[in-house]
């Protein structure tokens, strides 16, 4: 049997690059993936378990080293860098001035961050519709701008950076602002918030980005029909990315979207509750703490709530008991436990456990069929024990058990 | 590898699917839940393992019993005892997985015990869901009469599916 080699040849130069179809590299993550399973399976064997084996521990200790190094290796084959869509969307601008009659100014940094070609490929609708947003509601027109003493040419800037195992891309404009009021005024009307809430201006710019919500009075052919939101939503969700938003009155708008550089594997800790195993990402944990009992307040007025004081703040505990709406009659006290501190975008939240396990690779599977509708996860990992884990996210568990 | 034998073997292959091809519509896998005989398509079961250690998973309905880990693939369990709203049972020796693909997405189902493959001709096979009172699509697709015996034929995309199937099991039990 032969197969058409894919790989031009005839430049032997030492850095000559290769065309190889996604599939072959798709083909390789998975082996990698197995194999990475395969040898954690291995080498934590229960049947080695009181064993004396001291050159099959250095032996072990070392395939695992070279199975990471492998693993990061296969990850690196998958990015590109981001500059392919930056340059896509820049074409796109000059439709945008015709179509807002607003001359615009885009400015491109950090292009030539790296990040995974399945992200990079799904990246551009979503960015397209964060980018007219900008255009469309976020600058002014050039009389307006020249009255407040702004450039007539609007500047939106399209960055790119890696931070930790995170790539953040950013849409900023230099136009108005978000209006606080007016949101306000329309999430109220969409039934949002309540009459007399005042919710946290942080909270209210992310509600822009809820389905359907739009706030531009006329809906031009660019945006405005709340239609690009649902799709950067539904978009960012699959990529296990959160968006955060930053405005200032008259100064403009910051959209960032946080994104983590690999899909294939994740940095979790593993942990245990009850039968049941999870995992969490290591960059969404700000700490795992013992708490004490003295450090624990139950409040009943609000139906038995529980908070933690961390370091004389209180944090919200979030028993995933109570998230899931299980069987609560047979709680142990949190003073028994270890809890889990996520960092979420509204603050902080302590998950209780009963036991942190290790901290591992993991190999990310999608929840589909069956398991489509479990509420807060972003998926499966399989550990190295053979195990599956639930991989939770911190953002929507924070968001309370409404789905 | 000597390709005039591989060719050869290839064509064997072939010769042997297009025999199955024939008829796989009508085959059907038959296990034990109780006392009653279920049959589900073949064509949709990719294996049959023994029970193995089962990994609990939170927001599922209770006939999921969590998942297990088969060769790299998270495949969901179902009780197929508590979907029909039977008595739970524990599990024993010949407890095992049906593992299914539907729809792109893996079930496995646990049954008491498999019983054998049968061909099964459509018109052997009584369809129970076209009762006026019954509003409802079954889960039960039809009755298959092998000699003395009555298979009952699941609808293998709603026994999947989250839609209730208590009713179905009323009308058969």
């Amino acid at each position: 049997m032969s197969t058409e080699p894919e790989v031009a040849t005839d430049a032997p130069q030492a850095s000559a690059l290769m065309r190889v179809s996604s599939d072959k590299i798709s083909r390789l993550m998975d082996l990698v993936g197995e194999l990475s399973l395969s040898v954690s399976e291995t080498v934590n064997s229960p049947e080695l378990q009181g064993l004396e084996l001291n050159s099959f521990d250095a032996a072990a200790h070392r395939l695992s080293m070279i199975v990471r190094e492998v693993q990061d290796a296969a990850t690196d084959l998958r990015l590109v860098s981001v500059d392919e869509v930056f340059k896509r969307l820049r074409r796109m601008i000059r439709e945008m001035e015709r179509e807002t009659g607003k001359s615009i100014n885009l400015v491109i940094e950090g292009g030539d961050t790296a990040i995974d070609k399945l992200v990079s490929d799904r990246l551009y609708d979503p960015l397209l519709h964060v980018l007219r947003n900008a255009a469309d509601h976020g600058l002014e027109g050039p009389e307006e701008r020249e009255a407040n003493g702004k450039n007539r040419k609007g500047r939106i800037t399209l960055g790119a950076a890696q931070v930790g195992s995170e790539v953040r891309i950013m849409v900023s404009d230099d136009g108005r602002g978000l209006n606080h009021e007016r949101i306000l005024k329309k999430a109220r009307e969409k039934g949002l918030f309540g009459p007399d809430e005042v919710p946290e201006p942080a909270v209210l710019n992310k509600v822009i980005f809820e389905p359907g919500f739009s706030t531009a009075e006329n809906v031009s052919k660019l945006s405005g029909r709340g239609v690009g939101m649902d799709v950067l939503n539904q978009t960012m969700k699959e990529l296990r990315g959160r968006i955060t938003v930053d405005s200032a009155e008259g100064k403009g708008t910051d959209v960032a979207l946080h994104i983590p550089v690999s899909l294939a594997f994740l940095d979790c800790i593993i942990l245990r509750l009850g039968s049941r195993m999870f995992a969490i990402p290591v960059d969404d944990i700000a700490e795992i703490v013992k708490p004490n009992s003295q450090d624990l307040v139950e409040i009943s007025a609000d139906s038995g709530a529980e908070m933690m004081r961390l370091r004389g703040a209180f944090v919200r505990v979030c028993r995933l008991e109570h998230f899931y709406e299980e069987d609560d009659s047979d709680l142990r006290p949190l003073s028994d436990m270890v809890t889990i501190v996520f960092k979420t975008t509204t603050g902080q939240i302590a998950v209780p456990v009963d036991e942190v396990l290790d901290r591992q690779q993991v190999v990310m599977k999608p929840m589909v069929g069956a398991l489509a509708n479990v509420r807060a996860s972003w998926g499966c990992a399989l550990l190295g024990t053979g195990e599956v884990a639930v991989v939770l996210d911190g953002e929507r568990l924070s968001q309370g058990g409404a789905s | 590898m000597n390709e005039a034998v591989a060719r050869e073997a290839a064509n064997e292959a072939d010769e042997v699917r297009t025999v199955e091809d024939d008829n796989i519509d009508d085959m059907y896998l038959t296990f034990k839940v109780g006392d009653e005989d279920y049959g589900v398509v073949i064509s949709v079961v990719t294996e049959i393992v023994g029970m193995q250690r089962i990994m609990g998973i939170p927001d599922v309905p209770a006939y999921i019993k969590g998942v297990i880990n088969l060769r790299g693939k998270v495949i969901p369990l179902m009780d197929v005892r508590l979907r029909f709203n039977m008595p739970e049972r524990e599990y024993d020796e010949r407890t095992v997985v049906i593992v299914l693909d539907v729809g792109e997405a893996p079930m496995g189902l646990i049954v008491d015990r498999v019983s054998e493959v049968l061909e099964i001709p459509a018109s052997q096979i009584d369809r129970t869901n076209n009762g006026p009172a019954n509003s409802r699509r079954s889960v039960v697709s039809g009755l298959g009469r092998i000699d003395e015996r009555v298979a009952i034929l699941l609808d293998e995309n709603l026994l999947v599916s989250d839609s209730d199937v208590s009713l179905a099991v009323e009308v058969d039990a």
